[in-house]
């Protein structure tokens, strides 16, 4: 496996970097100085399991996220993220089980910050990005029944570009995140998952300590967010598949504690409305977390 | 010999802050600072200047406090160029004797 590798390489980059607050559910606005790193891993596990068509289907899956970025200067700023993905699909009609792990896509992004203005106590941003997932994840697993379908590899085994804008406007009080996102799935092996177009909003709100004194305490926010997502059908040798694809719109609660040194946090992510096409398979909640700190 | 020891301790303590008191302190006023890890951003870089001996930084204030050691000191484009390029916006500095 490549991840005993990967750990020391991030440990390394991790003993010099600085974190900053951020939303929970998208990396794209985490802060960062020029020559100064960024590391955040997640954990985030998903369940499906409201099955519209009757063949009892249960999807989980377990990913832990590694999102690195790195400031070129005060304006460009360079991402990564890696996953590493466990699923495992039942299927309790036919009393089957599939399961995949390993390493997922790989995404590259670059993010420019076009507008900064700063005051006491305060700033806003806004910053377009732009990237491209890459197929470093398997797509062509197989079981004992055969190739594993797409919903179970770990990888997609196309290119993708995305690209977005992403706005954040922080208080001393509060800060307020928004993102607009589209990703171009392209097609391998003859598959091609639907395009992915996002909204997501969060809300930080500092609880603690609820009156500001001297020095640099540690926040404690309350987080608030909401992702609306919309994927188009996707295609299978220029067929599109009438289960698949659809809008979900989530919200999200959570906390958040921020120190000089250290972050925790976590959220769950509650589907308000999934709006799906044909008999695809519905969330039923996501649960993140992250740890993250700086020891230098 | 137990008394002449301990009233040379207590000078050395007491002469001590005045050897560190020859410095300076910059009161920088930051534009721009609204969440912890922002501090700790800034005191990175500030302390791998040369003489900087304590960094505070005052939230609420959005300002940070520098004190440097005698013989050393801040200017005023370096001040500019160190927040640039941590993300935050330079507004004025003020400075005194320690």
């Amino acid at each position: 496996m490549k991840r005993p590798v990967l750990i020391p390489v991030l440990i390394g980059l991790f003993l010099n970097s600085s974190l900053q607050a951020a939303p929970i559910t998208f990396n794209t606005a985490l802060a960062v100085g020029q020559g100064e790193y960024v590391l955040r891993q997640q954990f985030i596990g998903l369940q499906s399991g409201h099955d519209p068509s009757g063949l009892k289907r249960d999807r989980k899956e377990t990913t832990a996220l590694t999102a690195l970025g790195y400031g070129l200067n005060n304006q460009w700023a360079l991402f990564a993220t890696l996953p590493y993905r466990t699923i495992d699909l039942d299927i309790g009609e036919a009393s089957i089980s599939r399961h995949s792990s390993g390493l997922g896509d790989m995404s590259f992004f670059v993010r420019y910050t076009a507008y900064q203005d700063d005051a006491p106590g305060k700033t806003l941003r806004i910053a377009p990005f732009a990237g491209l997932k890459t197929p470093t994840g398997s797509h062509r697993e197989r079981d004992r029944y055969g190739l594993l379908p797409p919903s179970v590899q770990s990888g997609s085994g196309s290119w993708d570009p995305f690209g977005g804008v992403v706005m954040t406007y922080q208080t001393l009080q509060f800060q307020f995140d928004g993102q607009a996102s589209y990703r171009f799935n392209t097609a391998a092996d003859g598959f091609e998952a639907g395009d992915v177009a996002r909204l997501d909003a969060s809300l930080q709100y500092r609880l603690f300590p609820r009156k500001l004194s001297r020095g640099t305490p540690g926040f404690l926010y309350g987080v608030l967010e909401t992702n609306l997502v919309h994927q188009a059908k996707d295609r299978y040798r220029g067929h599109s598949n009438p289960d698949s694809g659809g809008a979900r719109l989530f919200l999200t609660p959570g906390l958040q504690y921020v120190t000089r040194r250290w972050i925790i946090e976590g959220a769950i992510q509650l589907p308000l409305v999934q709006n799906l096409n044909g008999k695809a398979l519905e969330n039923d909640y996501i649960l993140r977390g992250v740890f993250a700190s700086t020891s230098n | 010999m137990k008394n002449p020891f301990s009233a040379l301790i207590v000078l050395f303590l007491l002469g001590s802050p005045q050897a560190h008191a020859a410095g300076t302190q910059y009161d920088i006023q930051v534009n721009g600072l609204a969440c912890p890890f922002c501090a700790y951003s800034i005191e990175k870089k500030f302390k791998k200047i040369e003489g900087v001996q304590k960094v505070d930084v005052e939230l609420e204030a959005g300002k940070v406090i520098v004190d440097m050691a005698e013989g050393t000191k801040l200017t005023e484009p370096q001040l500019i160029k160190l927040f640039k390029d941590a993300g935050f916006t330079f507004k004025g500095v003020t400075e005194k004797p320690l």
